[in-house]
């Protein structure tokens, strides 16, 4: 209960640095929902061009082209077996010539085509190794994918990770200087105070808990601004965004909207984790009790 | 109650205190006197441990002061009363918040702090004060509420650093008279100061520092500028 109490108090000193800090509260936050708004923002793009290229890259296939003789059947059966394949599909030589044959006036002869596999990988990274591995069995005459276009895709997914780890980190950066600041701003005007504090037996938790608070208030003060402003963007620019893209590329997904709750979780836990990790910092190089 | 053991304090080779001994009893009055640098504010300071010495043993209520941790420093405060001469009283707190906030700060519930904060200020005789603001108030009104504050947590010990160096010789001589009355209750009082009037009316126990060593040490005394050695 005392523990409660105390607790409880924290949070009352919480209110009472934050009404103290006036006009101040408003430029903290607005820079912060600036910068949450940015990474936000830049994360959702991130990840949904991320699963855009995932998904165009999840339509590459391994088509292995068999030898005759073998059961295509007992062949897909043991590509199966390898852990990158998702699903292999079986198209026998008399299905493909039966096409080939409605597709285009063919001459009567005997069916020249080979059984064909079809093979989808878990991912587009894992294009390559089962290729290779499919390529190595004693039943495969022969294989064809799409290499160049796997490995630009699997380039552009590195590229999208780092690019999205670097803005996330040079933000995280920019954010922690704003808290920084601000909470030691507002030590330096409650220095004596606090001397004073300590010097009545106040414990340091109780000293610097309000300030920790504060800058998590901060961060989730400005999370929540910032989420609204994506909000908005996501419900009234968002479609005529994807109109705009999907006609200039057909080939695109039109439900693009990738990650939106999980940018907002993200950016709700980063803005209080950044907000409070910063004070605490600040507090602890400032805060001599 | 206070003890201090070949106690010297040096800053960068300028000592402020040289080889002090001294030990205060449970529930006795002190002055500590002298002239501006003799170490009165050190030793002060040593006891709160604001300051380590830098050789030698502080005890207060028996535990050794060189060997608490930092973390321990709050809990010992806790246990000491200290007066101020500038009084150091939030500003932007009202006299009933200022004399309360330790207790809130220990988690104390709200009745008890009211009857506490009540009781501290009723010693003091500030009780038609509780709702005034520091700067509403004088110079020995504000020491006074320093005092309730002191008194609030019920500390065996009250250190009073200078208590009367801001105020008018009537208002110093109430003060002390005050704090004569909270030792009378049980309570350590040793109060370090250079007023020679506020010692001489009381005569109390006067332990009287220069260059930073204890020259005089006298039951009943009074504040000569230059005492006969009598320690």
């Amino acid at each position: 209960m005392r523990h409660l109490r105390i607790f409880f108090r924290v949070i009352i000193e919480t209110g009472i640095g934050v009404k103290r800090s006036g006009w101040s509260n408003w430029l903290v936050v607005s820079i912060l929902a600036i910068a949450l708004t940015i990474f936000g923002g830049i994360l959702q793009l991130t990840m949904t061009m991320k699963n855009v290229v995932s998904e165009f890259g999840s339509q590459l296939q391994v088509s292995a082209y068999l030898k005759d003789g073998f059961q295509p059947k007992r062949v897909a059966r043991e590509i199966s077996q390898i852990p990158e394949v998702q699903l292999v599909e079986i198209v026998t030589k008399d299905v493909a010539w039966d096409e080939m044959k409605s597709t285009f006036k063919v001459a009567s002869l005997a069916n020249p085509l080979p059984n064909t596999l079809h093979i989808k990988a878990s991912n587009p990274e894992a294009v390559e190794a089962v290729a290779a591995k499919v390529k190595l069995l004693g039943a495969v005459e022969n294989i064809r994918y799409p290499l160049k276009v796997a490995r630009k895709i699997n380039e552009l997914r590195h590229f999208l990770e780092l690019a999205g780890f670097v803005i996330t980190a040079a933000l995280s950066a920019a954010t922690l200087t704003v808290i920084g600041n601000t909470i030691h701003l507002l030590i330096e005007s409650r220095q004596r105070e606090i001397e004073i504090l300590s010097l009545m037996g106040v414990s340091p938790f109780y000293i610097k808990g309000p300030f920790v608070l504060q800058g998590a208030a901060y961060g989730a003060g400005s999370a929540a601004v910032a989420i609204l402003i994506l909000g908005l963007v996501h419900v009234y620019l968002d479609p005529y965004l994807t109109d705009q893209l999907v006609s200039l590329a057909p080939f695109l997904p039109r439900n693009m909207e990738y990650g939106m709750w999980q940018t907002f979780g993200v950016m709700l836990g980063l803005g209080i984790l950044v907000g409070a990790g910063g004070s605490a910092w600040t507090s602890g190089r400032y805060i001599k009790v | 109650m206070i003890r201090l053991q070949n106690v010297t304090k040096d800053y960068g080779g300028r000592p402020a205190l040289i080889n002090v001994n001294l030990h205060i009893a449970l529930g006795e009055f002190a002055f500590l006197v002298g002239p501006s640098g003799a170490g009165k504010s050190t030793l002060m300071r040593l006891l709160y441990r604001e300051e380590t010495p830098t050789s030698g043993s502080v005890f207060v209520g028996g535990v050794n002061l060189n060997r608490l941790h930092k973390r321990q420093v709050p809990l010992l405060r806790r246990r000491l009363g200290t007066i101020f001469q500038d009084y150091k009283l939030l500003p932007r707190q009202t006299v009933f918040n200022n004399v309360a906030y330790i207790l809130r700060a220990l988690g104390v519930d709200e009745k008890e702090i009211a009857k506490r904060v009540q009781s501290a200020l009723s010693v003091v005789s500030l009780e038609h004060k509780a709702d005034a603001y520091p700067d509403e108030l004088s110079g020995g009104e504000q020491q006074r509420v320093g005092i309730a504050r002191a008194i609030v947590n019920g500390p065996p010990v009250l250190l009073a650093d200078e208590p009367t160096g801001n105020l008018d010789p009537a208002t110093s001589l109430e003060i002390v008279q005050l704090l004569e009355r909270i030792a009378e209750r049980g309570t350590t009082v040793l109060i370090s100061t250079h007023d020679t009037t506020i010692v001489n009316a009381l005569r109390r126990r006067v332990i009287y520092l220069k260059g930073g060593e204890i020259v005089s040490d006298v039951d009943s005394g009074v504040y000569e500028l230059e005492p006969n050695l009598n320690v």
